[in-house]
């Protein structure tokens, strides 16, 4: 568990029982049909899955667009309730799409029950430690601001004759 | 793109409220230093350290004309910070679609503690 405020923030629910929708995350041959945008495919025999705290996940991706390039996905799970949670660091490698860096970031992701044999995903996510620097308080604040200072300055820009 | 060297300055530079009350400032107008420092409440060498941080992140560009420096908001590394946080929320939301997707059709397929809608 991390007592900083995560950057990036999302909540779905799905009509699916708990236990399928970790077995989503969990399972090779699921995770596999899903992961990723569409056109992306993970090669089954380059996914690997060690499901416990201390475990592993390692996977590759490959773009239908841009077959070149190679997306090398590992994750060292530090902790893993069976039905209930996943947390980790997810370390991303490879040749990536232009504009990407080799990164890692932390995620936690918890399963909740919902009425009607409902699951609610709470997924949350630490940007790298190297952007987010030693002490990143207000952070979401800052990006909640961002948006308003971009929308602000669209209308500025049209005003401005430099 | 730039790289990571480069967004980390941006984003520490975003996270302090006063740096962001100034770029806030600066979205209406440019602005002198003396103009930026009358609402807030610190002085001008202190407005001006903070001006430094926003100018080494290329956040802020300053002209030099006479006595006055003006400052002037530049937009590109902001869109650049937002734009690292918008690439993993569309990932996830796209790949969130497509597991709606798989989970309804191997429900279907199951047959098994499916509910009809």
């Amino acid at each position: 568990m991390h007592s900083e405020t995560p950057q990036l923030t999302v909540s779905r629910v799905f009509d699916a029982p708990r236990a399928l929708v970790f077995r989503a995350f969990t399972d090779p041959d699921h995770l596999a049909t899903w992961w990723g945008p569409s056109g992306n495919s993970l090669p089954r025999d380059e996914i690997e899955f060690d499901v416990r705290p201390g475990g592993f996940q390692r996977w590759t991706e490959v773009a239908a667009a841009e077959p070149d390039l190679r997306v090398n996905v590992y994750i060292d799970l530090t902790d893993v309730a069976d039905g209930d949670l996943l947390e980790g660091v997810m370390h991303v490698s490879g040749r990536l799409q232009e504009g990407f860096e080799p990164f890692e970031t932390r995620f936690r992701i918890e399963f909740h029950d919902e009425p009607d044999g409902r699951t609610r995903l709470e997924i949350r996510q630490w940007l790298p430690a190297h952007l987010a620097g030693p002490s990143n308080q207000g952070w979401l604040e800052a990006f909640e601001k961002l948006d308003a200072t971009l929308l602000h300055l669209q209308a500025a820009t049209a005003d401005i004759e430099v | 793109m730039a790289g990571t060297d480069q967004l980390s300055v941006v984003f520490s530079a975003l996270a302090d409220p006063t740096r962001r009350a100034i770029l806030d400032e600066l979205a209406e107008r440019d602005a002198t230093v003396t103009e930026l420092s009358a609402p807030l409440p610190m002085s001008m060498p202190a407005v001006s350290r903070h001006l430094k941080v926003l100018e080494h992140a290329a956040l802020i560009s300053r002209t030099r004309s006479g006595k006055w420096r003006a400052s002037h908001l530049e937009t590109a590394p902001l869109r650049e910070a937002a734009d690292w946080i918008d690439r993993f929320r569309r990932f996830w939301d796209s790949s969130l679609d497509r597991l709606d997707a798989h989970l309804a059709a191997v429900q279907a397929a199951e047959h098994t503690d499916t509910k009809e809608p």
